[in-house]
């Protein structure tokens, strides 16, 4: 029941997205007409910046609309922020159904020295399929939500500096472990369909067996039921599952292109860009990105887990 | 398994949430359900026009339904509305609209598929009591389309309540996305979550479209002649 | 007694000039002049396809004509006329495959009527309705609906619910055609007594016994014309025409 219902949604919102993608989003480009101008205060527009960003968008208008955008925020009095509701522990829903995680802790940092309050937060639950979207649509002003910088994306959206690397893992019981890509030669590697641990394998390894799964926690279930020697994921997540599961360790614990997660705006938004980026260099400065390590992710990922490999201050990498 | 995972389920945070969720869901239906109802009627009467034009305008509205996925126009809506006019609405509205709209092109053709279906001398013998149309729409007419279009009005209605877990994907939190946030939140410690979770939601489907149902065969074995 | 009501003292009740029908470029009725006086019982005879059922739906505009004019009371019906629906308010009828409205009681299909088109107080046609009930021998049926009743039972009540608008002309389309024989003679015999009442009546019906022994007046049709008109006793004594002729030898066996 289960991988059906969630099959379902997830190829129906695969395919409205490509449609959007392939025509919708072309046909209604952001346009000039969708945030009134504001005069009121903000910094000297950075129009140049603007259109180099955006090839797409040489109109000079959209930079002028955009330069309001924090100063618009702050009469608002509330930041507009798109987070995962169901991906621990980067962003979820505690017990008491509150927003939590990494993403979060940050977000509300954001908030704080945006607006002096960490709650004065319109939170937004968003799926990884309609981030851009939601950017795009100025349903938000930022987006933290586990968001992979990616050469399309870029093109879509405006990314500031990143705050998190993250890699590829495989994990293996301790008792027949994987400390190599070589080991898993004549082996079943256990992946989640539409990751990037199968796109790697499936490309650079096309010689490994791949047992395929649509759910997280099938995938994790056909490994501790040995029906696969290893189970390759974002290395974050494996770190945090072996530290729960007894038995199992990361064997290894980076693989391939290391991606980076950055907060995003809309494209074009050079106002706002600049203040998240000079916000992120100042928080690098007082490591605050290790304060959001040790309250969301330390109790999860344990000691087993080195912050200085996810961790990025300022974003310096 | 270090434990069945149904801790989960009966914690009683999660339970308020999960029913917070229903209860979005059921607001959600029954709005939707409601405007279809009634626009259904309106737009099936005029879908039995013979009028050409009105009629073939009335189609495409209806095809256009049919053949653009749901989720496409939701998204149309919500993000490429706020694209296009600076329309901001909210997830929740968007998807009353969108349901609605959805709602009413279906139940207006089964609306229309009833009131055909009512044999012409029905019409005739109001006719020749000296009624007048809109009388012989109200007494005889749509009486009897009801009670015709009942079963794949009801139907409908619970296609539309299962359909409302769309509203997801323009960030409405209705009961199965609650479950979602429970499971992942438990996917660490509890596995098992998601079965539990599933199968309460699975229930309370239902229990909310069983007796829908039951109600409308009832009303099919009274309304029987 | 409400049937008998009468509007005016003239006697021609009904007086149709010159009646044209056509029907896809196919004349139905090709000119039909046709004169009713008020409490008369006309019955139309005909082969199949004549054009008697047709004339019987101009009559009370559920057909249009293309030609000639109807007179109803002396008045013009239909455009520029008396309104259709007032007309047909005056002017009742009886269908051959009774159509009550199958959800609705015997009781609410005879006051669907006079409530909704004649806005009339609903106690004085819930009291008419019941002594026109009892009249047919239905009262005890007036909870149930159609469905649980008879096909003579069913034509009963379409008479019943014609007959409580206070018509003042009633129009029968072969109402006995559709049912099993043992079921028409309690449909004739209603009939017959609202001719006793003075009831005027036009009557399609393909019932020859009863036709001699109700009718005042035959009128044959053939081919969308009136081809004959007598004496109910003339016309099957000695028919005039060799269609009408030909036309009764179909009935009989030698």
């Amino acid at each position: 029941m289960k991988g059906k219902t969630n099959g379902t949604l997830r190829t129906m919102t695969a395919l409205a997205a490509g449609l959007l993608a392939a025509g919708l989003l072309t046909a209604c480009q952001p346009n000039s007409n969708d945030t009134p101008a504001q005069s009121s205060g903000g910094d000297t527009p950075r129009e140049q910046d603007a259109q180099e960003q955006d090839a797409r968008e040489p109109d000079a208008s959209q930079a002028e609309l955009e330069r309001g955008a924090t100063a618009e925020i702050r009469e608002r009095g509330k930041v507009r922020i798109a987070v995962f509701a169901d991906k621990p522990p980067f962003g979820y829903l505690d017990e008491t159904g509150a927003n939590a995680g990494f993403d979060i802790v940050i977000a509300k940092r954001v908030a704080k020295d945006l607006l002096g309050d960490e709650n004065a937060v319109e939170w937004a639950h968003v799926e990884p399929a309609n981030r851009v979207d939601y950017l795009e649509s100025d349903k938000v002003d930022l987006v933290f939500a586990n968001f992979t910088v990616t050469p399309e994306r870029s093109e879509r959206v405006d990314f500031a500096l990143p705050y998190m690397k993250v890699a590829l893992g495989v994990v293996s019981p301790e008792a027949a472990p994987i400390n190599d890509v070589s080991d898993l030669e004549g082996e079943q590697l256990i992946v989640i369909k539409g990751t990037t641990a199968e796109t790697y394998f499936t490309n650079e390894y096309p010689e490994i067996e791949l047992l395929k799964f649509d759910e997280i926690s099938e995938a994790f279930q056909a490994l501790t039921d040995g029906r696969g020697a290893g189970l390759a994921q974002d290395n974050t997540f494996l770190f945090a599952w072996a530290n729960e599961n007894p038995g199992y360790a990361v064997g290894v614990g980076s693989l391939g292109n290391q991606d980076v997660i950055a907060p995003a705006v809309r494209k074009g938004n050079a106002e706002l860009l600049e203040w998240l980026n000079e916000e992120l260099r100042a928080l690098g400065e007082e490591r605050f990105i290790h304060q959001a390590y040790d309250e969301a992710l330390a109790p999860i990922y344990g000691d087993v887990v080195n912050p200085e490999d996810l961790v990025v201050e300022g974003g310096e990498l | 398994m270090p434990n069945s995972g149904i801790d989960a389920l009966l914690s009683v945070n999660n339970l308020t949430r999960l029913g917070q969720g229903l209860a979005v869901t059921l607001k959600l239906s029954i709005i939707s359900i409601a405007i279809s109802l009634a626009l259904g009627l309106i737009y099936g009467i005029a879908m039995t026009t013979k009028n050409k034009l009105l009629y073939g305008l009335l189609k495409l509205y209806l095809e256009a339904f049919r053949v653009i996925p749901l989720l496409v126009w939701l998204f149309l809506l919500f993000f490429g509305g706020a694209r296009a006019f600076g329309a901001d609405t909210d997830g929740f509205t968007a998807s009353v609209i969108v349901f609605s709209m959805w709602g009413t092109v279906e139940m207006g053709d089964i609306i229309r598929g009833a009131v055909q279906s009512i044999p012409a001398c029905q019409r005739l013998s109001a006719e020749a009591l000296g009624m007048t149309k809109a009388r012989i729409y109200r007494h005889v007419i749509i009486p009897q389309a009801v009670r015709r279009f009942t079963p794949a009005a009801i139907n409908l209605v619970t296609r539309m309540i299962k359909t409302s877990s769309l509203a997801v994907f323009v960030g409405v939190t209705e009961i199965l996305r609650v479950g979602k946030q429970i499971i992942e939140f438990n996917m660490m410690k509890n596995p098992m979550a998601s079965f539990w979770i599933y199968a309460f939601i699975f229930v309370v489907y239902f229990i909310i479209c069983y007796p829908v149902s039951r109600l409308s065969k009832r009303l099919e074995a009274k309304w029987e002649y | 007694m409400g049937i008998l009501a009468r509007g005016d003292d003239s006697v021609e009740i009904l007086k149709i000039k010159g009646l044209k029908k056509t029907y896809g470029g196919k004349t139905v009725i090709n000119g039909v002049d046709l004169t009713i006086s008020r409490g008369e019982v006309a019955v139309v005879l005909g082969p199949s396809g004549c054009g008697k059922t047709t004339l019987l739906k101009c009559v009370n505009g559920l057909e249009s004509h293309q030609g000639g004019v109807i007179l109803f009371n002396g008045q013009p019906l239909g455009e520029g006329g008396l309104k259709w629906t007032l007309a047909r308010q005056k002017i009742g009828m009886v269908f051959q495959s009774y159509d009550l409205f199958p959800h609705m009681t015997v009781l609410s299909n005879v006051m669907l009527g006079p409530l909704r088109a004649q806005k009339r107080a609903k106690d004085e046609v819930y009291a008419q309705a019941l002594e026109l009930l009892d009249r047919v021998g239905l009262s005890d049926r007036r909870d149930d609906y159609p469905r649980q009743l008879s096909g003579g039972q069913k034509q009963r009540i379409a008479i019943v619910r014609a007959l409580c608008m206070n018509p003042e002309l009633m129009l029968f389309d072969e109402v006995t055609a559709s049912l099993d024989p043992e079921m028409v003679r309690e449909v004739l015999d209603v009939m017959m007594g609202l001719a006793k009442r003075g009831m005027t009546m036009l009557i399609v019906t393909h019932e020859m016994e009863f036709a001699k022994a109700a009718a005042d007046r035959i009128i044959f049709m053939d081919e969308g014309v009136i081809a004959e008109e007598s004496e109910a006793g003339d016309f099957f004594k000695s028919p005039r025409t060799e269609r009408a002729k030909r036309f009764l030898n179909t009935f009989y066996f030698d």
